[in-house]
């Protein structure tokens, strides 16, 4: 699991920022970049199944259970090694490692999801892929390319 | 008293950070990060434990021995040019990622690459995903 993002939706406001940040003590794991005057796009942790972060953690405070890449803090160092070793550069470190935890223990589940004002994040990866199956079907009944 | 071994300290921040006595200090200015071990008579070995590289042990006390600190050249993001790391981190990185997950899809050596740019490359090419699937249509 993992929240996965529509950019066609997205319209660059950065509430999934700030609401992350808040639920985080002040540490956001979402980062809103802008490419060109084109587009915004949400940018956090994928929960890859082969996580470099992981991979590289030597303490076990960053590890995988099960789909999501989970974060055990009193195991966390600091040394700064993950956040070197994620692709995606969506792990910060301080005196502790921060990522997504996909909002682990908050009732009401990702507080980005529920905040983004224009539905553009959701942890249904089958919600994802239909939206873009039917924007795709709705392009060709249009027709044409563009 | 804390010994380093210098050859295979990575300057990364596990010591300073996990120091309860504040006697590991660790300072960043203009592309290098120093690390500069006090001496020590506590009796924890917390940084000694918890040292990714192994690189500490703890010796017998002895004023007459210099307080170690070792200095490292930041690498510099092949993208923007702000330094992000020492060497010896992304050398351990690269030792322990598999070859394979070394490169993106394009062949970008992302390692090299600093965080920030990393998003940067990852934002740009998800824009790239959605340009190729509406002029697929
Ligand atoms: S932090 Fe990065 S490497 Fe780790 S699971 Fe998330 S996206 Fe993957
Ligand atoms: S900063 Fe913490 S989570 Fe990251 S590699 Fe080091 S010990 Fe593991
Ligand atoms: S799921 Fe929670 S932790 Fe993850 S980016 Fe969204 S708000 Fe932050
Ligand atoms: S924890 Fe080990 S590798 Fe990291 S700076 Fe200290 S001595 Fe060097």
């Amino acid at each position: 699991m993992a929240v996965y993002i529509d950019i066609n939706r997205c319209i660059g406001c950065r509430s999934c920022e700030v609401a992350c940040q808040r639920v985080h003590g002040g540490h956001g794991h979402i980062n809103v970049h802008y490419v060109g005057d084109y587009a915004a796009v949400p940018v956090l942790c994928h929960h890859c199944q082969e996580a470099g972060c992981t991979k590289v953690c030597f303490s076990g405070a960053l590890h995988k259970e099960g789909e999501v890449t989970a974060f055990d803090v009193e195991k966390c160092t600091g040394c700064g090694l993950c956040a070197l070793a994620c692709p995606f550069g969506v792990v910060w470190t301080d005196k502790l490692a921060h990522k997504c935890d996909l909002c682990q223990g908050r009732e009401q589940g990702p507080a980005c999801m529920a905040t983004c004002p224009a539905n553009a994040l959701s942890d249904d990866f089958e919600l994802a892929a239909r939206r873009a199956r039917e924007r795709a079907a709705r392009a060709a009944a249009v027709g044409g390319r563009r | 008293m804390i010994r380093v071994d210098a050859r295979v300290c990575l300057g990364c921040m596990s010591c300073s950070n996990v120091c309860p006595s504040q006697n590991i200090t660790r300072s960043e200015d203009s592309g290098r990060r120093t690390v500069h071990w006090k001496r020590c008579k506590e009796e924890c070995d917390l940084c000694v434990e918890l040292c990714p590289a192994k690189a500490l042990s703890l010796v017998p006390w002895d004023e007459n021995i210099p307080e170690p600190e070792i200095s490292f050249d930041l690498v510099a993001c092949r993208i923007c040019g702000s330094p992000y790391a020492t060497e010896p981190m992304l050398q351990r990185i690269e030792s322990e990622l598999p070859a394979e997950m070394q490169k993106d899809a394009s062949g970008l050596e992302w390692i090299r690459i600093c965080p920030v740019c990393r998003r940067d490359v990852e934002a740009e090419g998800t824009v790239r995903q959605m340009v190729l699937a509406r002029s697929r249509k």
